[in-house]
């Protein structure tokens, strides 16, 4: 029948509004790097020129090697590894360990607690912001702090302030759920009268029939985290030791202020968007999964 | 096995059924299907406390102080949110920018989303187009606010240069007070219509292959289906699609942040409220305000929430 159709005019005509809006629309959505990319090729020369060269003659591929030796590149590089894997285990660990109780056990106040999980979703992370950054800062025998929460900086300018508040996530707690409710109860059933306690049926039976609900949360959560700015950006404004590319590109923006270093800023932005644009090309049917569910709850 | 008296000293050995009862007894104890959703649940109910109740109600003492961070806080009742509500001028500047950016992104952005997800959803090579459209929205916003930069530059941006070459005038997209919000609504809309699209086209693909069947044989044109039958039959994803784009939009501010140097300018254009209280929390450590500012936005997402909640409650769950 398709191909019935595909022959009379209107199937053609329509085929070509299809594509054209589709090549039309990416073009746009691309367009954008691309000017990014020939921006961080060209020479100090040619942004000095009247007007600007936009093509560049000779692309400087050592712009991008140049961005670790001027900047701290190599630090911020670090720093966005690590956070990010660390938030993602965490995340993870958290979620599905939550998401298992919740689906798997039937205990007092679980409705409770799973609906003020769901609850706790509409909270926007703006109203977050102030009281969290002064509980760290005021965290009892945190950083120096005494029994009261004075005298240190808590934990700030540490690690921890980036890695506690996102320790859990809610929505994750959901998407885990979603993934362990489907499995069947005799599964479980059986191992106990295996004598396996339930610590055991959580690692060795449940937690590796749920593999794709945790690569599905661990994209989400590392692209998430990858791209976050605001949080970290608020908590290492003055520890530049914590800072990740993003945020520290954003903060040292100050150094780019002439013609002859935006190369190496384009080059670096480059780079901060490159390790999520990888990962999420080869794992990509596990985020649309993610989005989907995501969508379900409604 | 209580009542088996302990081996008596000699040549006997210990007796096999005692060694693994003793030792593990706590763990044991937690590894009972009674104890352990408890342990897995003990994180996340920590966290819980620390960083989700004890911030809401923190938060709410905090705006009812006077705060600089500096000398301690002083109470003062009501007295931000009355301020921000009736004498503050700059609040209402940034409270309609914020429904001016949330209401043009959906404008602007959800019927592109819809026309682009139908040709989407019944294109070849859904891989290849799907990981073009979604390249903005997996780019951190550092990254897109200044690729955005250099291309609305005045003089020498590719949009300014192309105008130029076409003979049309160079606008100042981001220095242009009456212009920047526009131009940030423009960059916001190209982030998430990668998302929307998935979405829209989520909901497409849940719509019964039979109903567009059945318009054919009866020849309705591709015009009359997608007006008649696809547009009906989406309304609830879009109606998710609406509601959840609105709320993103009214507590962004991550973009004009980037794309302003922080300053939310020219002339506060493109300060929304969420700029303007992070502003005024860590630039002009007015703690007790910001978080008077916070409260009033959240209650207008609230509303909102709630709406959206009795909505897809009534109906059009289904759809998802």
């Amino acid at each position: 029948m398709a191909e019935v159709r595909s022959r009379t005019p209107a199937a053609i005509a329509g085929n070509v509004l299809k594509y054209g809006l589709l090549a039309i629309g990416a073009f746009v959505m691309v367009a954008p790097f691309l000017d990014m990319f020939l921006g961080a090729l060209r020479t100090p020369a040619e942004r000095l020129a009247q007007p600007p060269v936009y093509w560049p003659q000779t692309p400087q591929w050592g712009n991008f090697l140049r961005v670790f030796d001027e900047l701290p590149m190599g630090k911020w590089m670090f720093n966005s590894v690590f956070q990010t894997l660390v938030i993602t285990f965490l995340q993870l660990a958290t979620s599905a360990m939550a998401g298992f109780a919740l689906a798997k056990y039937r205990f007092p106040g679980r409705d409770f607690i799973f609906r003020s999980i769901l609850g706790a979703q509409m909270f926007p992370f703006f109203l977050f912001l102030i009281p969290v950054f002064f509980i760290l800062r005021y965290f009892p025998l945190a950083g120096g702090n005494n029994l009261f929460g004075t005298g240190g900086m808590g934990f700030l300018n540490s690690y921890w302030a980036i890695f506690l508040p996102f320790a859990v996530t809610w929505y994750g707690i959901f998407l885990m759920r979603q993934f362990f409710i489907g499995l069947p109860d005799e599964l479980m059933d059986a191992a106990r009268l295996d004598g396996a306690g339930e610590f055991r049926i959580f690692f060795q039976i449940a937690l590796p029939l749920v593999k794709p609900g945790l690569v599905t949360l661990a994209i989400f959560v590392f692209v998430y985290q990858w791209n976050e700015v605001i949080w970290t950006m608020t908590v290492t404004r003055t520890a530049t030791d914590l800072q990740t590319i993003p945020v520290g590109i954003y903060l040292l923006r100050g150094a780019f202020i002439d013609q002859s270093t935006h190369s190496l800023q384009q080059a670096a932005l480059a780079i901060s968007i490159l390790p999520v644009v990888v990962t999420f090309l080869l794992l990509q049917r596990y985020y649309v999964r993610g989005l989907t569910a995501g969508a379900v709850k409604g | 096995m209580t009542d088996i008296p302990s081996p008596a000293a000699g040549d006997l050995s210990l007796p096999a059924f005692q060694v693994p009862r003793r030792k593990p007894r706590l763990l044991d104890w937690f590894a009972t299907k009674r104890v352990a959703p408890w342990v897995f649940l003990a994180p996340t109910l920590a966290f819980a406390v620390v960083f989700f109740v004890i911030p809401i109600i923190y938060a709410f003492w905090i705006s009812l102080t006077r705060w600089d961070t500096l000398t301690p806080p002083v109470f003062v009742w009501f007295d931000n949110y009355k301020f921000l509500l009736t004498t503050d001028p700059v609040f209402w500047q940034t409270f309609w920018n914020t429904m001016y950016f949330a209401a043009a992104s959906l404008v602007l952005g959800v019927p592109l989303a819809m026309a682009l997800a139908y040709a989407f959803t019944r294109a070849k090579g859904q891989a290849v187009w799907r990981s073009l459209y979604w390249l903005p929205m997996i780019t951190n916003v550092v990254a897109v606010a200044y690729i955005w930069k250099f291309i609305y530059d005045d003089r020498y941006g590719v949009l300014n240069r192309t105008l130029g070459l076409l003979g049309l005038g160079a606008p100042g997209w981001l220095t242009n007070p009456s212009l920047a919000m526009t131009s940030v609504v423009i960059v916001f809309v190209w982030m998430q219509l990668g998302h929307n699209m998935l979405l829209f086209s989520a909901g497409l693909s849940n719509i019964d292959e039979s109903y567009y069947e059945a318009a054919r044989l009866d020849g309705a044109t591709e015009g009359q289906i997608f007006r008649k039958i696809t547009v009906p039959l989406l309304m609830p994803t879009t109606l998710f699609v609406l509601i959840t784009n609105f709320i993103t939009g009214l507590s962004y501010f991550a973009l004009m942040l980037a794309l302003t140097d922080g300053n939310g300018g020219p002339l506060r254009a493109t300060t929304t409220t969420g700029l303007y209280m992070y502003n005024m929390a860590f630039a002009d450590l007015r703690m007790g305000r910001a978080s008077a500012v916070a409260y009033i936005l959240f209650a207008v997402i609230l509303v909102v929430t709630l709406i959206q909640l009795r909505i897809f409650r009534r109906g059009g769950v289904e759809a998802h």
